[in-house]
């Protein structure tokens, strides 16, 4: 390929936008704003409840001494 | 390859030797010297790259929120780093904080890979410059003194003589080699149970990270911690012994790689109780960082300000296949406190490549810019190194004395590194003591010793997140909105030195992105003002050691000196001695020390 002095690296015509792959506009999020708060089990204060890892019975999952920290799988 | 071609300059005899390909950065890093063999001297030294990467032209126009994912891919080694240091970045633009666990997850996994590619490169790959083999070849005498020297701290790490810890060094058959690819696998199974993966992190992202912090996870990074401290307790000491035989065996060889005290470090391991990741209080929170970001010149602290690390950047041009961009674009002429940003500083930076013939004679010779840090005292630009990362992290730390957790005490003129009870040793304290020089042997020296300091943070760190997990707080990521315009800027020490990604956001969409990992400041050809970058700086005016005469030269001085930067992976030397005459060296370990090289 020979290029002319001023030309820049040669590339091809692009056929796809540059941010095309990732986080299409419309299309929900698990990161998205407020999503965190909405979801059952997470508590304002940074704290989760086993509800956060289970949606059957999950209070009987929550540990069986409120002092005790609340540590659910995930 | 070495092309030799004998030279009349003045009355010295120069002959032209020059290394093409040295290391990895996939291969592409040359260094073009004159040596003077008579006075057994280096005279000139030109450091080149011939790979043109291009991630700051083709960031351009993506989602922010990629930019972690993709540039972690600018490195094979330390991609975390840089993942890191775009989440940084991206915080600062998002204005978003990871909460505190978050914020300790992402220190364990950091402390892990420095573990992780220290060991690697200092056992793997430096070693086999210090290893009984390559010293035979290139030093018989010396290795006939190293096998009646015996080795002072020989009760801990076990080796009765130099001798036996350079054969401990021989690669693929040596104890101390295969240990370390031992090490190596833990501290990365470490790196991935806080990261996800490694070396391109899976679950570390801007505001927090998708680690599930479970009280298992911490305790299995803690076994394979503990199980790598026993390691550590007997490298420290190993390290000592040999670098020490060095300087007594061989008198001045202090000069070996040495270049004025001119460190770089921006600091690693954020403290979730101050940082914001507001700019505006970057100094606050920069100082606060359990890695003390600062620039060390002449032995003095110059600075630990990260505002004024920031505005002090430049990228400079004069030997490099690039277009000026002193006419392009200004994306941000103030600072967030107000101050004017240069339009050389990283995110007014426009990248535009002009490939080209090399020219070592007077003209452009390699793809790496220039990076320099101006100082506004000397009206100077500063050709900063990082000293392979660990000597600039552990002089800035020791000189500021920010740092005391208990497990590591920075005390104004060293630092205090405390290792708890393990299961072959007590509980042991290394003190990290200032060196007089910034020269080859400190700077692998100052890597072993970091290693160290990773694992003392880290038990500190897995008490702090065991701490928030024992009460409840298992929030480890924040939501956030990307805005339509912000400009961010990261900060973190890639594992062989300084690492800084600057980001312009322009419509929801990265209009500037910069990246500057340490080898473009070690790397770097001379600029505009004829400065060498260190590289070249260092390896001028080398003494050499090596007994090979010309015909045999196999540049050991010199390899150990680059090799001391942590130019990333070194993994080849192809070496082409004059007149036809075709010599391969390969000098990467192959299978079977009894193979020469």
């Amino acid at each position: 390929m020979t290029k002319k002095d001023g030309d820049h690296i040669t590339t091809g015509r692009r056929d796809v936008r540059p941010d095309a792959p990732a986080h299409v506009k419309g299309v929900k999020e698990g990161n998205a704003c407020g999503n965190y708060d909405k979801q059952a089990g997470h508590l304002p204060d940074a704290r989760s409840t086993a509800a956060r890892s289970t949606g059957i019975n999950a209070a009987d999952r929550d540990p069986i001494d409120p002092d005790m920290p609340n540590l659910s799988p995930a | 390859m070495t092309i030799r071609s004998p030279q009349e300059q003045e009355t010295r005899q120069l002959v032209e030797m020059s290394w093409d390909p040295i290391t990895r950065i996939i291969g592409n890093l040359g260094i073009y010297t004159k040596i003077d063999f008579q006075n057994n001297q280096v005279v000139e030294c030109k450091s080149t790259s011939s790979l043109f990467r291009g991630y700051s032209v083709f960031m351009k126009g993506k989602d922010p929120r990629d930019s972690h994912f993709i540039t972690s891919r600018i490195c094979g080694i330390c991609g975390d780093n840089h993942a890191v240091c775009s989440i940084y970045a991206q915080n600062m633009a998002y204005g978003v904080k990871t909460p505190p666990l978050g914020e300790w997850i992402v220190n364990l996994g950091e402390a892990a890979e420095y573990m992780f590619d220290h060991t690697l490169f200092q056992d793997n790959l430096v070693f086999v410059d210090y290893c009984e083999q390559m010293v035979k070849e290139t030093n018989p005498s010396l290795l006939r003194r190293a096998e009646t020297t015996e080795a002072p701290r020989g009760d801990i790490h076990g080796y009765r003589t130099i001798a036996d810890i350079m054969r401990a060094f021989n690669p693929f058959t040596g104890a101390v080699y295969r240990e370390a690819l031992q090490v190596s696998r833990l501290t990365r199974e470490m790196c991935c149970l806080m990261e996800g993966r490694h070396v391109h992190p899976s679950t570390l992202y801007p505001g927090g990270v998708g680690t599930v912090a479970t009280p298992q996870v911490f305790t299995d990074y803690l076994v394979r911690l503990l199980r790598t401290v026993d390691f550590i307790k007997r490298a420290v000491p190993m390290n000592d012994d040999v670098f020490d035989f060095f300087y007594e065996a061989l008198p001045g060889y202090e000069e070996v790689g040495r270049r004025r005290v001119m460190l770089g470090c921006w600091g690693a391991f954020q403290d979730p109780g101050v940082v914001d990741y507001d700019y505006r209080t970057m100094n606050e929170w920069g100082r606060r960082m359990f890695v003390t970001p600062g620039i060390v010149l002449d032995g003095e602290l110059r600075t630990t300000n990260l505002v004024d690390i920031n505005l002090g950047i430049r990228i400079l041009l004069g030997s490099s296949y690039y277009d000026d961009w002193q006419g392009e674009e200004t994306f941000v002429t103030h600072d967030p406190l107000g101050n004017p940003v240069d339009q050389r500083h990283p995110w007014n930076q426009t990248t535009l490549p002009r490939p080209q013939k090399r020219d070592l004679d007077g003209g452009n010779y390699s793809w790496v810019m220039s990076p320099r840090w101006y100082d506004e005292r000397t009206a100077g630009y500063l050709a900063l190194d990082t000293g392979g990362g660990p000597l600039a992290r552990l002089w800035a730390t020791a000189l500021a004395g920010l740092v005391d957790t208990g497990t590591v005490r920075s005390t104004g003129h060293s630092v205090q590194i405390n290792l708890p009870k393990s299961a072959a040793f007590p509980d042991m304290q290394f003190e990290w003591q200032i060196p007089k020089w910034a020269n080859t042997i400190e700077r692998n020296r100052a890597r072993m010793y970091f290693v160290a300091y990773a694992a003392a943070m880290a038990f500190y760190f897995v008490e702090q997140a065991l701490g928030e997990v024992r009460a409840g707080l298992t929030k480890v990521f924040t939501d956030f909105e990307v805005p339509e315009e912000a400009i961010g800027a990261g900060f973190h020490e890639a594992v062989r030195g300084v690492l800084s990604h600057h980001l312009v956001i322009r419509k929801g969409k990265i209009a500037n992105y910069h990246p500057y990992p340490p080898t473009p400041w070690n790397a770097s050809p001379r600029d505009v003002y004829g400065t060498p970058g260190p590289y070249e700086d260092a390896v001028q005016g080398l003494p050499i050691f090596e007994e090979n005469g010309p015909e045999t030269f196999k540049g050991i001085d010199i390899m150990r000196t680059v090799r001391s930067f942590d130019p990333c992976l070194p993994c080849g030397v192809h070496m082409y001695l004059g007149g036809g005459k075709v010599l391969r060296q390969v000098h990467s370990p192959t299978l079977g020390t009894s193979v020469s090289g």
